[in-house]
């Protein structure tokens, strides 16, 4: 008898790679507290943009590649992933929502609508239960919510008649992956959702105060280097060149000391960050890991502690569902400006 | 129907094992392969049952060249019975057994009620009939043993194959499966059996040769090859031979050459 | 000497394979009506029936019963899952009961031959590097470059033995399994890890009425194959020497079906990916009941493999409502102590394989 070689270890190796990296990926989910709002339209200036026109129907477009066409105004929503979810109360479709799925927080206060929103599951919804809310709309937040392990597949749901949307920034394909996210792609995501819902006229107000808002966000001029740190004890995982961090970074007027990877997030190095030393962190709120959790690994990992941000505790904080390209980039920019103006590099 | 060797050969890694039998073991016969360890003895039975593929040379048997023959058509003329080396514990006796009517009937179809019954009439023969739904692991060594004997025979070959038979069995079943190999004979099949106990030999077989080597060294009746002068030179010992008082057979004992103590002297 | 005998057992293992036909027909009945939905028994039975009598010209007036997205869970999810996993469950209990004959390994499963690593760098491939091949193609192809790599390398050793070629399966699976990892490590972003992950664990999610075309396929018409090779199988059991005595053309046969198995595997990695536990468990569970002689083994392997499976997705899809597992992780939670009580049933009998 040959020795008993277990014919699974080949199975569990590759396995143990994709298990480690999936309790480093757990940054996921999660609840955040977090105060910035989506500065909902209210003053005359923003209401005096024309609107545009309504939606005509049947719409038809290229959705990171699938083509998705959408028959009639969608009246029954499941969204999935915060940014999803906020994008559709922002635009004053809240009613049309049936049902919600992984959220990455508690909805904030000025976008939530009157009544709860249904809850369909506390991570991604299986195909059967969104089929069970009876849609014409899932709109995902990442692209690997709707495959046939997620929410369903999207050929099969197209067949079934039920359109699917993808936020069109957190597409994989290179082609359809904004290379270098600005907040013009955030507010097209804007415009390109409410022609979905046929909320012209909303999208007009929002990107309008959006954008004036940002206009009052000044660049700091002090060269203020910073981290974007999200996760990870051992290996940081952070913002990188190309995606929401970046953005939000580049409008702040901070340098990211990961810009050159060419990535939205990466896996980086401390030893890397201790070498540059960065003047401030910018620490990524969520309920499974919180910035205060942060703030104390950070004081208390020998590699981390003799950073000069850390001993001086210059801290940055924003909500982990800001850092998803939607409605609440704008307000957390805005929000992170005032914190950034606050800290004293002397 | 004797079974005729014709000068097989078969070497290995440039070593050669046998090199040209020439024997011609009597038809209906118990013929005693005897030789040393590495003399070829298990060797030759595999070149015969064509599991090894031989270097040279034919075995004939009733005008049918066995090496020449498809290997399903010699596997319904010729079983042979090795040491079991590899073990089953999870197969019944009656699935073993069954086993021996492979080479008869279809490739694809399943067993029928004549293999059935090949099949029992061989565990009764072999003694074995009462383990017929008995796991193998739960048998003892010389059971299994029997168990493959009863597999060769439901081969109903012409020509049977054993390769020290008597090895793990205990006096009372050494007798026992000589008596059914003695059966067998009576029927009309050739039997070839290597043995490593001289006296077994002796006492039970028509005809016997002896191999040294990987050549024969001597073909003859018992009382033929059972003799000082032959056996000293293969074996590399000393030889007694006596005369059983019953049977007239030769009986053997043996001693070192060197003119040691014999182990059962005084 | 015939006395009218007929094959001992032969009754009684008969009336097991009906049985067992029965249990799993009763099975997947049961399995199509379970699922969050909620959706009523009849309620299921009808929208079925609609559908097959419309398939069958027979069709009555209007459309199915229930409303077009219910209906689209019925004939469009549950049901091709259902029949997926028996097709999956039945070939992979068929593989894993012949390689275990073919390599004399207990622990033998259908992966051995480095079909599922092999399988995996090529779902790997499509999932994290975005290769644009269909995902069953190019696991399928990956199983069968690892096989041919596999068998290339044991057969270089010399003649085809099984310890041969468990090590040079093994060697495979490594090789393969080092790239997939690598692969993942540094190409996944974010969330494909969830989508590899499935697949890697082995899921029945994906499953459409093409993976049931292709399941379905494979597992009649080659394990119609393996079942009909039964003699010979059995043949395998004393060791090469006895099979070759016996008339097996020991070295052709044993490529011949191990090659088999490996399509049939392929097919099936290709549309679940590595469902564990399965081929390996249900085989030493029906040879606990029936024996080891395949004519009995294999198609009551198929059986309960294909019934065990239905079950162990249903529970996968359904216990953990609304989130689903993967139902490879369920094999595994049953399978392991499954394993583990087989083990010791067998050490307390000595009963031993090796």
């Amino acid at each position: 008898m040959p020795a008993a070689l277990s014919p699974f270890r080949p199975r569990r190796a590759a396995l143990l790679p994709a298990l480690t990296a999936t309790a480093l990926l757990a940054a996921c989910a999660g609840t955040p507290s977090s105060p910035p709002t989506t500065l909902t339209p209210t003053s005359a200036t923003a209401a005096a943009t024309a609107g545009t026109a309504h939606t005509t129907y049947p719409l038809t477009l290229d959705n990171c590649g699938f083509s998705v066409t959408v028959k009639a105004a969608p009246q029954r929503i499941v969204t999935i992933k915060s940014s999803a979810t906020e994008m559709v109360l922002a635009l004053g479709a809240g009613d049309r929502i049936v049902g919600t799925g992984f959220p990455d927080g508690p909805v904030p206060a000025d976008l939530a609508a009157g009544a709860a929103l249904p809850a369909l599951s506390d991570k991604v919804p299986a195909a059967e239960v969104v089929l069970a809310a009876q849609p014409d709309l899932v709109y995902g937040g990442w692209e690997s919510n709707l495959t046939a392990e997620g929410a369903g597949d999207r050929a099969t749901l197209a067949g079934l008649g039920v359109a699917t949307y993808v936020a069109p920034s957190a597409c994989k394909e290179p082609q359809y992956q904004p290379d270098r996210l600005t907040f013009d792609d955030v507010f097209a995501e804007i415009t390109e959702a409410a022609s979905i819902l046929d909320t012209g006229a909303a999208a007009d107000e929002l990107i309008a105060t959006q954008r004036a808002a940002l206009a009052g966000v000044t660049p700091d001029t002090r060269g203020v280097t910073a981290l974007w740190y999200s996760s990870g004890d051992d290996v940081p995982y952070v913002g990188a060149g190309i995606g929401a961090p970046q953005m939000i970074m580049d409008a702040l007027g901070l340098t990211n000391i990961a810009a050159g990877v060419k990535d939205t997030w990466t896996a980086f190095s401390w030893e890397e960050v201790a070498q540059q030393d960065p003047d401030v962190i910018v620490l990524v709120d969520a309920t499974w890991n919180s910035a205060e959790q942060k703030k104390q690994k950070l004081a208390a990992n020998p590699a981390t502690a003799n950073l000069t941000a850390v001993k001086n505790q210059r801290y940055l904080v924003v909500p982990f569902a800001a850092t998803e390209a939607g409605v609440r980039n704008v307000p957390a920019t805005v929000d992170l400006a005032t914190q950034l103006a606050a800290v004293d590099l002397g | 129907m004797s079974l005729h060797l014709d000068h097989l050969a078969w070497s290995v890694d440039g070593r050669v094992i046998l090199s040209g039998v020439d024997c011609t073991p009597p038809r209906a016969a118990l013929t005693g392969l005897l030789g040393p360890n590495g003399a070829g003895k298990s060797t030759l039975l595999r070149l015969v049952a064509g599991v090894l593929p031989a270097d040279s040379g034919r075995a004939v048997l009733d005008d049918v060249d066995l090496l020449a023959l498809p290997r399903r058509a010699r596997a319904r003329r010729v079983a042979l019975v090795e040491q079991e080396t590899v073990a089953y514990g999870a197969l019944t006796v009656h699935d073993a057994v069954l086993l021996g009517r492979t080479p008869h009937g279809s490739r694809w179809g399943g067993t029928t009620e004549h293999d059935h019954d090949v099949a029992h009439h061989a565990m009764e023969e072999a003694g074995v009939a009462e383990f017929a739904r008995r796991p193998l692991g739960t048998l003892s060594g010389g059971e299994r043993q029997r168990v493959h004997l009863a597999r060769a025979l439901a081969q109903e070959p012409e020509l049977l194959l054993l390769d020290e038979p008597t090895n793990h069995l205990d006096v009372h079943a050494q007798l026992d499966t000589l008596a059914v190999v003695r059966g067998l004979t009576g029927r009309g099949v050739t039997v070839v059996a290597a043995l490593h106990d001289l006296n077994l030999a002796a006492a039970a077989c028509d005809h016997l040769v002896l191999l040294d080597r990987g050549r024969v060294a001597a073909v003859g009746s018992a009382a033929e090859v059972m003799r000082p002068e032959v056996l000293e030179p293969v074996y590399g010992v000393r030889c007694l031979v006596l005369t059983h008082p019953e049977t007239g057979r030769p009986v053997l004992t043996f001693s070192p050459r060197d003119g040691s103590r014999s182990p059962d002297a005084g | 000497m015939s006395l009218g005998r007929t094959a001992p057992g032969t009754g009684r293992s008969s009336l097991t394979l009906v049985l067992a036909a029965v249990v799993l027909l009763a099975s997947m009945t049961v399995a199509v009506t379970i699922g969050p939905a909620g959706i009523a028994a009849t309620d299921v039975w009808q929208s079925v029936g609609h559908h097959l009598s419309t398939l069958i010209g027979r069709g009555g007036p209007g459309g199915p019963p229930l409303g077009p997205l219910l209906d689209g869970v019925v004939w469009e999810l549950r049901l091709p899952r259902v029949l997926t996993a028996a097709a999956v469950g039945a070939g992979l209990a068929v593989a894993g009961a012949v390689m275990q004959s073919l390599t004399r390994n207990p622990l033998a499963d259908p992966y051995l031959l480095g079909l599922s690593s092999g399988a995996s760098l090529g779902a790997v491939a499509v999932l994290v590097l975005g290769a644009t091949v269909l995902l069953p193609v190019a696991a399928f192809a990956g199983a069968v470059l690892a096989l041919a790599a596999a068998l290339g390398l044991a057969g270089s050793l010399g003649t085809l033995t099984p310890a041969r070629t468990v090590l040079a399966g093994l060697a495979v699976s490594q090789l393969c399994a080092a790239g997939a990892s690598f692969i993942i490590f540094w190409s996944a972003t974010n969330d494909s890890y969830r989508e590899i992950l499935a697949w890697l664990m082995g899921s029945l999610a994906r499953a459409g009425w093409s993976a049931v075309a292709i399941a379905g396929v494979a597992v009649v018409v080659l394990g119609t194959g393996l079942v009909l090779s039964a003699r010979t199988l059995d043949a395998f059991a004393f060791g090469d020497t006895a099979a070759s005595a016996l008339g097996i053309e020991v070295g052709r046969t044993r490529w011949s079906l191990l090659t088999v198995v490996a399509l049939l595997t392929g097919a099936l990695v290709a549309v679940s990916g590595s469902i564990g536990f399965i081929g390996l468990i249900v085989p030493h569970a029906v040879r606990l009941l029936v024996g080891a002689g395949h004519r009995r083994l294999l198609p009551l392997a198929a059986l309960l493999g294909a019934t065990f499976l239905v079950w162990a997705d249903t529970a996968a899809r359904s216990l953990f409502e609304p989130r689903e597992l993967p139902v490879g992780i369920v094999t595994a939670f049953l399978g392991a102590p499954v394993f583990a009580l087989l083990l010791w049933r067998r050490r307390s009998s000595s009963q031993d394989l090796a």
